[in-house]
């Protein structure tokens, strides 16, 4: 009974789980849980995670959820992942730490306001809000200027300057790929003064492809179907 | 030249790591940075913490903010720490990362936006916003409610039924505090139905006495101004 991921690819941090898990050779198993269709809420998923989020790991008896302490616990446990990853060098992974840890009310709250309240909402039934997506922007703006310039001062080609990726470029470039989902011309907007935050998840897609695009494949999917809706609905205005 | 650990003793994060070294015979010097008088935004302390914030930590030449990551660091760093407060044991740890992580968006976001719009506000020179206070409200009560089922279930001492604090222990009880400086009635409405953490609250304080009581002195002192500020209002209306 190996290991089980419980995921949405649609959702940011599944997404993070699942690329990480390939690029390090990880036997598991995916388990597809349709945030769309409700099924983060169904009694069974409840069982393996009572917050009713996705993702999830089932390693043996063993369970656990947030992303960020799954992909701490994969790093240190299998002995196939390379070092750069998570390093075991304390000050370098104390760094790392730090930027996992200011992504959650920072790069992701941001992010997610904005793109849940300007494109995605209709999808989980839920309206639009022109409000809260423009503060989501405000901090996700601020967040990529922040990234910018602590992060990938000079030359860098991953965050703190490192030579490899770590998971906190993972996990913060997997959060920034869900801009992919809104009007294209805003994502350029927001995108087009940071070239380099463009470099750098141009960098990441890099050394983590095939799986990178290959997971990504299903945001291509819904931007097309969400680019399709908003065109039919702007000829009518 | 040793530890130094820059801190205002109003923040929740500071106070834990404050608590924390004390708690194990860490010796720092601790830096004041008076956050009502705008200190975190001095030039001098940007070149310590580019987000300008507290708590943040200089070890010889070594830089490090989020309290998260400082607490693993100086856990995983000095020798004197006690495995309890961050195992050496994988899944022991990953399921105290998986609170840390949770704590961020839920109890944290939570408690912090209701204790900063529903009374620390004018303390820093803004107004109160009892709209935005009520929207933290809710996400703090839910997040208590998390916090005794999945957490604290059964006759658990600390959080995941250990016999002994963790660091998410810390983190998430010096977090509640914040809601001593709110009025007396509100608080007692808000954590009367919650006996499961009331008791815990108490476990942690004994687990760290003297210590925790000595470091919140500042926040029974910040009690009282707001309280008498609130009756002078009150008088006036």
């Amino acid at each position: 009974m190996g290991l089980k991921v419980y995921a949405d690819r649609m959702s940011q941090p599944s997404r993070a789980i699942i690329i990480f898990c390939k690029m390090n050779r990880i036997d598991f198993e995916e388990v597809r849980i349709d945030i769309s269709k409700g099924q983060h809420r169904t009694p069974e998923f409840e069982k393996i995670n009572p917050m009713k989020q996705v993702p999830a790991i089932v390693d043996g008896k063993f369970k656990l959820f947030e992303s960020h302490a799954i992909l701490r616990y994969l790093a240190c446990f299998f002995p196939s992942v390379s070092d750069h990853w998570y390093p075991n060098d304390l000050t370098s992974r104390a760094k790392i730490d730090s930027i996992l840890d200011w992504h959650h009310a920072n790069l992701r709250r941001g992010a997610m306001t904005y793109v849940f309240n300007s494109a995605l909402a209709p999808a989980l039934g839920f309206p639009l809000n022109a409000q809260a997506a423009e503060e989501g922007k405000k901090l996700l703006s601020s967040s990529i200027s922040k990234i910018k310039s602590f992060w990938l001062k000079g030359n860098s080609r991953f965050l703190l300057g490192n030579a490899q990726p770590s998971i906190a470029d993972l996990s913060l470039v997997c959060e920034l790929m869900q801009l992919e989902v809104v009007d294209s011309e805003e994502r350029q907007r927001i995108l087009e003064p940071h070239q380099e935050i463009r470099d750098w998840m141009e960098n990441v897609k890099r050394a983590t492809n095939p799986h990178f695009l290959e997971v990504h494949g299903i945001l291509y999917k819904v931007k097309a179907r969400l680019e399709s809706r908003r065109n039919r609905v702007s000829p009518k205005l | 030249m040793g530890l130094k650990v820059y801190a205002d003793r109003t923040s929740q994060p500071s106070r834990t790591i404050i608590i924390f070294c004390k708690m194990n015979q860490i010796d720092f010097e601790e830096v004041k940075i008076d956050l009502s008088k705008g200190q975190h935004r001095t030039p001098e302390f940007e070149k310590i913490n580019p987000m300008k914030k507290v708590p943040a930590i200089v070890d010889g030449r070594f830089k490090l903010f989020e309290s998260h990551a400082i607490l693993r660091y100086l856990a995983c760093s000095f020798p004197s720490v006690s495995d309890h407060w961050y195992p050496n044991d994988l899944t022991s740890r990953a399921k105290i990362d998986s609170i840390l992580d949770w704590h961020h968006a839920n109890l944290r976001q939570g408690a912090g936006t209701y204790v900063f719009h529903g009374a620390m506000a004018p303390a820093f020179g803004l107004p109160l916003n009892a709209q935005v206070a009520e929207q933290g409200k809710k996400l703090m009560l839910s997040s208590l409610s998390k916090i005794e089922l999945f957490w604290l279930r059964g006759d658990s001492r600390f959080l995941l039924g250990n016999s002994q604090p963790s660091i998410a222990d810390l983190s998430l009880v010096c977090e509640l505090m914040e809601l001593e400086v709110v009025d007396s009635e509100e608080r007692e409405r808000i954590l009367e139905p919650h006996q499961k953490i009331r008791d815990w609250m108490e476990n942690v304080k004994r687990a760290t006495h003297p210590h925790f009581l000595e470091v919140h002195g500042i926040l029974y002192e910040l009690k009282a101004r707001l309280e008498s500020r609130r009756n002078k209002v009150s008088t006036n209306l």
